[in-house]
């Protein structure tokens, strides 16, 4: 009796446009929707910056040899045009009025500090709210840094290995699934929780306070079907939908990865499929399942209880905040899953999945929050099952 | 048949419900030391005015809320020990019943015939008997948001009875429907009672009340003010028509009925 009341209730919710919208098509195109957009924007940006032209504005070059030096940068990291400033008020304002991009001050004492082989500061100018400033800042200074110490070698008959006895290497012996795990692995969990609670919502909120104020729970609860096979029953497709669009959100990502060449390393790329194994598929929707169910429990009992479609909206829709805000712990670096967090609902299972993507997660953990998670969803169960028996819930 | 003895309702009320009625009291009783009995092949009718506990007291015998003391049994079945087995017996409409609106007609009637534990055999016959008589056929696979009230109206007579209930409660069925709508009400416990079955319905219209029912009782303020049939009703009257005499009744102090 359970699987047909699944059966209608699903085929009810099928035909809802507005459910399939979050259950379905939202939570597939969310994602090549929002990475297109993000990278045309940053993409266009980039060349933007690379290709605005940039006046230099300097100051003290008497012997024009910064104006030299910075004519012989090649015109491919971005074009300028170098104009020469008495003093470095009249500079600063000319940039703080956006009519010269960057500035360079070179001090008055310069041919002095050379000559003395001193250190010379140069400083430069720039609005760094301004997107590229910074670098082109960083490469021009870069360019004058490299002159500069080889005139200094060559004054002083030196090599730069005899002033440089110690170089720093870094060697990186993470596996490239454990990088990308670290990297993508915060995003990919809040994606799948947040789908997965928006996609419970409607449906929720249709079958419960929906049927109460559409006239029909009155009549469903005068069958002869215990009234907790009809919760279960609703409870399936609720449960159902938010999986459904968690899923979806994994094909999105796939789907906006695969199809619009948002990377070209093959590496990456070869990664990103290895994940893709019915290991990880499993384990992820076992980690998910609990968490969904529990997400059911906790808004049913409002669905019920909530006297309009527009009431149990205001209530769940901000609950959605207090849900989801725990899964962007995946984003901050250090935290992991140990005993601790092991226990703290939802972020447990981003820690988990975080920890999957990476590839090292222990069966130990696993089962801790696999069990965490179970036994929350039994409780949210058990608290749906009293609302929904409570007489003052069931009438409207 | 149906037989209630002293049936008590009580409902614990809110902080927002005992604002709203302007009182301090934290219960509010619905009905009162409520006995009565509907037999087979005769209709029974629920009178009161709007608050009386009408609704509460048919909700009680479907089985839908539980009575706060009292017994309630159905075709001889403990409706509060056993509702399970006595919703089998009973086929429940209300003139606020809401329908599916996504599904179509066949849709919903597969769904209650299923629920209801109705073999596939005699659904086939009792769906093709109802589809005939309430002249479905032509919207059977239509949406039934898209159908017009009629036509819902009918979808709900089929669903209410597709299980062949023995015992039928109608709560204010006719409430808010045109003359021809509902004329498939009227139509439809004309026939239950034909076929010897148990009917109660509730109203406050004393015109449809004196075109369909055998019995009657009514109640204000959850108390009953009258019980009994309606032959006898209309020996008795001390006013002038139907509608003067239940107004009396209700009006009255217990010690003048």
């Amino acid at each position: 009796m359970i699987f047909r009341i699944f059966r209608k209730e699903l085929l009810d919710t099928l035909r809802d446009r507005r459910t399939l919208m979050t259950m379905l098509v939202i939570p597939i195109l969310a994602f090549p929707i929002i990475i297109n957009v993000f990278v045309e924007i940053s993409k266009s940006f980039e060349e933007g910056a690379d290709t605005k032209m940039m006046k230099v504005g300097i100051v003290g070059d008497h012997n024009k040899n910064y104006i030299q030096q910075l004519e012989q940068i090649p015109a491919a990291v971005g074009p300028k045009k170098i104009v020469v400033f008495k003093d470095s008020l009249t500079l600063r304002k000319a940039i703080e009025a956006d009519q010269i991009q960057l500035g360079l001050i070179i001090p008055a004492n310069e041919n002095n500090l050379r000559e003395n082989q001193q250190t010379i500061t140069i400083n430069w100018l720039l609005d760094a709210s301004e997107v590229g400033r910074s670098e082109r800042a960083a490469l021009y200074g870069s360019s004058l840094q490299a002159n500069a110490d080889a005139q200094r070698l060559q004054t002083l008959g030196l090599r730069p290995e005899q002033i440089k006895p110690l170089a720093n290497n870094t060697i990186n012996c993470a596996s490239d699934k454990k990088m990308l795990g670290q990297l993508a692995g915060g995003i990919l969990p809040y994606i799948f929780i947040a789908f997965g609670f928006i996609g419970c919502m409607y449906p929720a909120i249709d079958l419960f306070t929906g049927e109460k104020e559409r006239g029909t729970l009155e009549t469903l609860l005068t069958v002869p079907v215990a009234r907790w096979k009809i919760l279960i029953g609703k409870m399936l497709v609720v449960v159902s939908s938010g999986m459904l669009a968690a899923s979806c959100s994994l094909i999105g990502l796939f789907i906006s990865i695969e199809f619009l060449d948002l990377t070209d390393n093959q590496e990456i790329l070869k990664v990103i499929h290895g994940i893709l194994t019915p290991y990880f598929i499993s384990s992820l929707l076992a980690l998910l399942l609990p968490l969904v169910i529990f997400f059911a429990g906790v808004m049913i009992p409002i669905a019920i209880y909530a006297k309009s479609f527009k009431e149990a909206q205001s209530i769940i829709t901000p609950l959605n905040i207090v849900m989801v805000l725990p899964a962007m712990v995946g984003f901050f670096p250090g935290i992991e899953l140990n005993l601790n967090t092991a226990f703290i609902p939802v972020v447990n299972v981003v820690l988990a999945t975080k920890e999957l993507v990476a590839g090292t997660l222990s069966w130990l953990y696993f089962a801790g929050v696999f069990s965490v998670m179970c036994l929350l969803a039994t409780l949210a169960i058990v608290l749906s099952y009293k609302q929904f028996g409570k007489e003052s819930n069931i009438l409207s | 048949m149906i037989s209630i003895q002293n049936l008590n309702k009580t409902f614990t009320l809110t902080k927002q419900q005992r604002k709203e009625l302007n009182t301090d009291q934290k219960t509010a009783t619905a009905v009162q030391d409520l006995s009565f009995s509907c037999q087979p092949g005769r209709v029974f009718s629920l009178l009161g005015p709007n608050g009386a506990g009408k609704t509460t007291t048919l909700r009680m015998i479907a089985t839908l809320i539980a009575p706060t003391t009292g017994q309630i049994h159905i075709n001889g079945i403990n409706a509060l020990s056993q509702p399970q087995e006595a919703r089998k017996h009973i086929g429940f409409l209300t003139g606020s019943t809401g329908l599916y609106a996504r599904l179509t007609p066949i849709e919903v009637i597969d769904y209650y015939a299923d629920l209801y534990g109705v073999e596939k055999a005699a659904r086939e016959q009792r769906k093709e008997e109802l589809f005939s008589l309430l002249h479905m056929q032509d919207f059977l696979h239509k949406r039934i948001g898209k159908l017009s009230t009629g036509m819902k109206q009918k979808v709900s007579i089929c669903r209410t009875m597709i299980h062949d209930p023995s015992v039928v409660i109608f709560d204010e069925p006719t409430s808010g429907l045109d003359v021809i709508t509902a004329e498939n009400i009227i139509k439809l416990i004309r026939s239950c009672k034909d076929q010897g079955k148990t009917v109660i319905f509730s109203s406050h219209i004393m015109s449809e009340v004196d075109l369909l029912c055998d019995d009657l009782a009514i109640i204000h303020q959850g108390t009953l003010k009258y019980n009994g049939t309606m032959a006898d009703f209309r020996a008795n009257m001390q006013t002038a028509n139907l509608t003067e005499e239940f107004i009396r009744i209700v009006q009255a102090p217990n010690s003048q009925l």
